[in-house]
């Protein structure tokens, strides 16, 4: 995905629909300025980020995201996770913790980015279910990385 | 009137109707207004030819509010009466105003628990809503005195850091001097927009802005003339007048510290100490005097009483970047905003943290509000030189209370306004037939660490198993900031929804006071603007049938003229004095007349054009 060039044509979206072009406008012109535009912002956010992204790749593909079956999650990844997870909240409550916590944000960032790549690939080949399988995984490591930022933010009294 | 048009290719087609907009910094300290004529923007000043309006209102049994400098002197003999910092009151519950050591002095009604913070004045009971309008009037008074005319529309700025209650109070205060508002924009986003108007610099940009009362830092990247916030945070408790606390309890520590003060020595004191944070900024030192007591401040001693406040706005600074995914290297460019910026202490740890010497070309107390100068044009409709846009952001996550107290976040902070976000949730008891929404803002997991917003119950959902039942949520965020929330119970369609709106203390009497006065203004408003296009439109055709005749002048008949001129200066008296109405019939009368004229013109000139002549002036 070129960011670059996805801005650039948010940008040029935003200067069509955007409130503020239309604000001598009707109250109903106005209004659905204010409908597409937060539209057109959930979109950018989507294909910016690339666990929003792969997940509404799937959906469009007729895939349910929401539902997420045993089978869909290896056991090995879930044992990895809630390793992952026990040494987090066994760290200290205080700045001591912050260390430890960069390290454990690279390396879960390592990971996110391993399957990200996964991901596309398997996704490229039209292999659906595996992707799906990959996407859940995504989930977990990014779920895990927003705990570990907001663990960092805690301790540094965000 | 097209027709008469044919001959003057130069001519613009229609003469744009100026509107009256205002930019209104509404300051902790002090107030600015401003007003953008498309190419420059300008600071309004007062009679004695100052543009701040300290943010300052003396209250008394007899005249009306005084507000300003004269105000300002009011407070040292009439504490109580006279009220500064309003802006710190916003959004805030009654019992986080008793707590707070720097409004110790005025005597509030403690007896409205439930609405919002109002002080006893000898005016009769003012609360914060009522205290800011009267800043607001003073404003659109010196504006419309400026301008000779009615004001259309208000950009106000508040502090990005501003939560719901905050904004919409800001906005109450409008509504109740009916003042109609163009925007709420974000202080630091004004500040920008005047920074890179000025500048046509690009990149990622901080704005820290430290004023009286309240604190922001966004992070924008300025491209093409979109000017995108791409992280927002701040501290609405952290302002200059911090400052003045910390050193007035120092020289209260100094001077005696057992001893309590009233409310008289109160106010000396921090006058003491504003006075001396002002001059700190221009020397080394300071002597101080109070009450016989008699020392001296330097920088550094200063400086050492500050520095946690130093360290609280730097580390919102970190903050920004990192939810902005950059570092200190990514910035090209610093600019501070807010008086209390002059401080060298400010300035100093601000240059070391970003490694960079932060912009200081425009005058911080002046930045704020040249940007809402600029933006109110546009939004009004006037035509502006540069086609810019903003697209800003939610400065804190909005959320609604789920089982165990617990926040589920749906629109997180430092998302693009205007946002939309639905999400589903489902009943827990099987049969339950209504569900209380809880809607909080805030970053914390809990919704006791929440700002509470607002709730209200979605009634009649049809019984059945828990989990059966789907509602869905909407979170709508608009351009200003502000919230409402809509909810669905999908299997029946039955809706609640809700404008997030904390409860206003204003008795029934004064809404309908409000409501109606500000009808008034509306009505005011359309015969003014119906006068103004119909003098327009009759000074267009006067000067269209002017230029027609200084070409085509040989076409009209000598009786035709006379009728015309006769008509004509009718009309411009009428112009000066006469009614919409009257104004509009006189023109048609005129249009009529000169129609034969025009049509003779219209073939001539379709004449000339089949003799192989240029006919793109009919198209004109």
């Amino acid at each position: 995905m070129d960011l670059e060039k996805l801005s650039e044509k948010y940008h040029a979206r935003q200067v069509e629909v955007h409130p503020d072009k239309f604000s001598g406008a009707t109250e109903k012109n106005k209004l659905r300025a204010v409908q597409l535009t937060s539209y057109l912002n959930e979109a950018y956010s989507t294909l910016k980020s690339p666990i929003k992204r792969a997940a509404y790749l799937l959906t469009i593909n007729g895939l349910n995201v929401e539902s997420v079956s045993q089978n869909d999650l290896g056991m090995d990844l879930l044992l990895e996770q809630m390793q992952l997870r026990e040494s987090l909240d066994a760290l200290p409550k205080d700045e001591s913790a912050l260390t430890t916590l960069g390290h454990l944000k690279s390396e879960v960032g390592e990971k996110l980015n391993l399957k990200q790549n996964i991901f596309s690939r398997e996704f490229a080949l039209g292999e659906l279910a595996q992707a799906k399988r990959t996407f859940h995984e995504l989930q977990f490591l990014h779920k895990l990385l927003l705990e570990i930022e907001s663990g960092e933010e805690q301790r540094l009294g965000y | 009137m097209a027709l008469l048009k044919i001959s003057e290719p130069g001519e613009k087609s229609a003469i744009p109707v100026h509107r009256f907009a205002v930019g209104i910094d509404l300051g902790t300290t002090n107030s600015l207004v401003s007003t953008s004529s498309g190419q420059d923007t300008e600071v309004l000043p007062d009679d004695a030819g100052k543009y701040l309006l300290p943010s300052v209102v003396q209250y008394s049994a007899e005249v009306d509010p005084v507000v300003g400098k004269i105000a300002i002197a009011a407070a040292i003999n009439d504490p109580k009466n006279t009220i500064s910092s309003v802006k710190r009151l916003l959004g805030r519950s009654i019992e986080e105003v008793l707590a707070a050591p720097q409004f110790k002095h005025y005597d509030f009604d403690t007896e409205r628990t439930d609405s919002i913070p109002a002080i006893i004045t000898a005016a009769g009971i003012k609360d914060s809503v009522q205290i800011s309008a009267d800043i607001l009037r003073t404003l659109v008074d010196r504006a419309e005195k400026f301008l000779g005319g009615k004001l259309e529309g208000a950009v106000i700025t508040v502090p990005a850091y501003f939560n719901d209650a905050q904004r919409q109070q800001t906005k109450d205060a409008a509504r109740l001097i009916g003042l109609n508002v163009l925007r709420l924009l974000n202080e630091p986003t004004a500040a920008a927009v005047a920074y890179g108007l000025d500048s046509r610099d690009e990149g990622n940009v901080v704005v820290f802005d430290l004023g009286g009362g309240t604190f922001d830092v966004s992070l924008l990247s300025l491209k093409k003339g979109i000017f995108e916030v791409l992280a927002t945070s701040g501290d609405t408790l952290l302002g200059g007048d911090d400052f003045d606390y910390l050193l007035a309890a120092w020289i209260k520590s100094e001077v005696s510290p057992t001893t309590e003060l009233n409310s008289m020595e109160e106010a000396e004191l921090l006058r003491l100490a504003n006075l001396a944070k002002h001059q700190l900024s221009d020397q080394n030192e300071t002597s101080l005097n109070y009450l016989g007591w008699s020392g001296v401040i330097t920088r550094a001693k200063f400086a050492k009483l500050c520095e946690s406040l130093i360290t609280r706005t730097i580390s919102t600074c970190r903050r920004v970047l990192r939810d902005a995914s950059l570092s200190v290297e990514e910035i090209d460019n610093i600019v501070l905003v807010g008086g209390s910026t002059r401080m060298p202490l400010v300035r100093d740890s601000v240059a070391e943290f970003f490694g960079k010497v932060p912009l200081t070309d425009f005058d911080p107390d002046k930045v704020v509000a040249i940007g809402a100068g600029i933006q109110a044009d546009v939004l009004i409709g006037n035509k502006s030189v540069d086609d810019f846009l903003l697209l800003d952001v939610n400065p804190l996550s909005l959320g609604i209370e789920t089982m165990g107290e617990l926040v589920e976040k749906i629109i997180p902070r430092n998302t693009t306004i205007p946002a939309a976000k639905a999400q589903e949730f489902t009943t827990f008891k099987d049969g339950q037939t209504a569900m209380s929404l809880h809607v909080v803002q805030g970053e914390r997991e809990l919704v006791s660490d929440c700002r509470s917003l607002a709730r209200f119950e979605l009634r009649d959902i049809p019984p059945m198993v828990a989990g059966a039942a789907k509602i869905r949520v909407t979170f709508q965020v608009d351009a200003d900031g502000l919230l409402s929330v809509m909810a669905e119970e999908l299997s029946t369609g039955k809706t609640a929804e809700v404008q997030v709106k904390p409860s206003y203390g204003l008795d029934a009497d004064s809404i309908e006071e409000m409501l109606s006065s500000s009808h008034e203004n509306a009505k005011e408003d359309m015969e003014i603007r119906a006068l103004r296009e119909a003098q327009i439109e009759a000074r267009q055709l006067i000067d269209a049938i002017s230029s027609a005749r200084s070409i085509d002048g040989q076409l009209l008949i000598a009786q035709e003229a006379m009728r015309i001129e006769e008509v004509v200066a009718q009309l411009q008296l009428l112009m000066e004095q006469g009614t919409s109405v009257q104004i509009h019939e006189l023109t048609e009368e005129l249009n009529r007349l000169s129609s034969e004229f025009a049509s003779r013109r219209m073939d001539l000139h379709i004449g000339e054009a089949l003799r192989g002549e240029s006919i793109d002036e009919v198209e004109q």
